[in-house]
């Protein structure tokens, strides 16, 4: 197989699809607002070349929600007020998804290592932490 | 980003021909985590070929014989992680992969990304080079295998040859009766690069007087190595904080004597001498 390309996975979903969930950040690994789940892992979707996720399932933010219907989540941080300006919103969420699918009862310790490779500048991180602390609450009570 | 050329062999055969073929323009990408931020610099001497490894599932996966262990590179630091292997037989590796970048790095980059990158601040390299590891080079004419403690020169550069390709790295389990440990001093908990750090394992007998000490600092020489001298001084000794203390003053002075006085020594001699001093307190 050859190729010839230069593009990663976030600059090819932006311009090609037009989905624009996923944000771009330092595009160096950092700051997590890249953050996709490739076969249901957090990776930081900025490191990954675009043929590298031939025949791999690929989560985005886009995914999240059931149509209309915002994933628990998603309400979850809507009710703690976790979503500031919202860029770092979409990594976020899907470094909580990974954990919480992983570690259904995560304790905060294992919630702040979860969202350790994404960088709030807004938030100060308690509302994110409450927030995923308390979907847990909500799902074990159903 | 330049364009470049993509390649992804499937066999290792496959990878060593390609490596051949394609000379000094090629690169070869594992998990991607240094490769791709080097390629986003996007000087003029990034890679005109990347040939992309990740396919290759014979370098994949962690695997135990009687006495030893065998990494395959391409194994992440996640999976490394979760073994029960490492956890049982190299705690202190466990340790170390457990401290590196974030839970997105740790998913993607490889133990045989860390080794072959080189950096002086490489996680895993200290915790390997105490284990007694040995890594597996391979090439299209051939094979071989290279000490640890002997593959590296100095930062970023390896006595690697070109055209060769990273296929194992295996080392002999600790003895159930072995303690280990590893420390890092980075300037945040998360997503910080090791500015030190310190690979410790201690053996105590029956009586608890030590039969065997292994230090490996690293970030601070200009190579990692055990430092023999201040391994000499607990030997034969049963350990108290003073002769902790001591064998840390003795790596530090080691240090000193390699790197000379410099504007980070004055914060480099203490920090180093605590960081050891814990790291063989942490051996219990
Ligand atoms: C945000 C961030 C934080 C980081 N934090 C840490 C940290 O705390 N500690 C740490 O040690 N590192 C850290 N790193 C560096 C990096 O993640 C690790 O070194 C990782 O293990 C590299 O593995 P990789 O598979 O991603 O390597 P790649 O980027 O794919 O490759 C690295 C180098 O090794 C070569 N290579 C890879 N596999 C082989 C092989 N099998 N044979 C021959 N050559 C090979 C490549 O050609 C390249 O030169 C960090 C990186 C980032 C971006
Ligand atoms: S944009 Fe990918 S980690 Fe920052
Ligand atoms: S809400 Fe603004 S960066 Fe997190």
């Amino acid at each position: 197989m050859k190729f010839v390309l230069i593009r990663t996975i976030i600059n090819g979903r932006q311009y090609d699809l037009e989905v624009t969930g996923t944000k771009r950040g330092c595009e160096i690994g950092e700051c997590g607002a890249c953050t996709v789940l490739m076969n249901g892992q957090a990776v930081n979707s900025c490191l990954v070349l675009a043929p590298q996720i031939d025949n791999q399932e690929i989560l985005t933010i886009e995914g999240l929600a059931d149509g209309e219907k915002l994933h628990p989540l998603q309400e979850s941080f809507l009710d703690h007020d976790a979503v500031h300006c919202g860029f770092c919103t979409p990594g976020m969420l899907m470094s909580a998804k990974d954990l919480l699918d992983h570690t259904p009862d995560p304790s905060e310790h294992e919630i702040r290592t979860a969202i350790s490779g994404n960088l709030c500048r807004c938030s100060g991180y308690q509302q994110i932490v409450d927030a995923i602390k308390e979907v847990e609450g909500v799902s074990r009570e159903q | 980003m330049k364009p470049f050329e993509y390649y992804s062999p499937q066999s290792v055969a496959e990878a060593c021909a390609l490596l051949a073929q394609l000379g000094s323009g090629a690169k070869i990408l594992a998990g991607g985590t240094d490769v791709l931020v080097e390629l986003r610099k996007s000087a003029d001497d990034v890679a005109s070929s990347i040939i992309d490894i990740t396919g290759i599932s014979s370098l994949k996966g962690i695997e135990e014989s009687s006495n030893t262990i065998v990494i395959k590179p391409l194994t992440t630091h996640t999976e490394i992680l979760r073994s029960a292997l490492v956890g049982t037989y190299a705690p202190l590796l466990k340790t170390a992969v457990a401290g590196i970048g974030s839970p997105q790095i740790r998913n993607r980059g490889t133990i045989g990304g860390n080794i072959m990158n080189a950096a002086a601040c490489a996680d895993t390299v200290p915790p390997l080079i105490a284990l007694g590891a040995r890594i597996r080079l391979q090439s299209s004419t051939g094979d071989r295998t290279v000490a640890l403690s002997e593959f590296f020169t100095k930062p970023y550069i390896t006595v690697a040859q070109r055209g060769e390709l990273l296929v194992e790295i295996r080392f002999p389990k600790l003895p159930s009766d072995a303690r280990s440990s590893f420390m890092k001093l980075g300037r945040r908990n998360a997503l910080s690069i090791s500015r030190l750090s310190v690979a410790a394992i201690l053996t105590r007998d029956q009586s608890g007087v030590l039969t065997d000490a292994r230090i490996v600092p690293g970030a601070s020489l200009p190579t990692w190595h055990r430092v023999s001298e201040a391994e000499n001084l607990l030997i034969g000794h049963k350990p108290t904080r003073e002769l902790f203390v001591e064998a840390g003053k003795k790596v530090s002075d080691i240090m000193i004597s390699f790197t000379g006085r410099r504007w980070s020594t004055e914060y480099k001699e203490p920090v180093i001498a605590v960081l050891v001093r814990r790291a063989l307190e942490e051996c219990h």
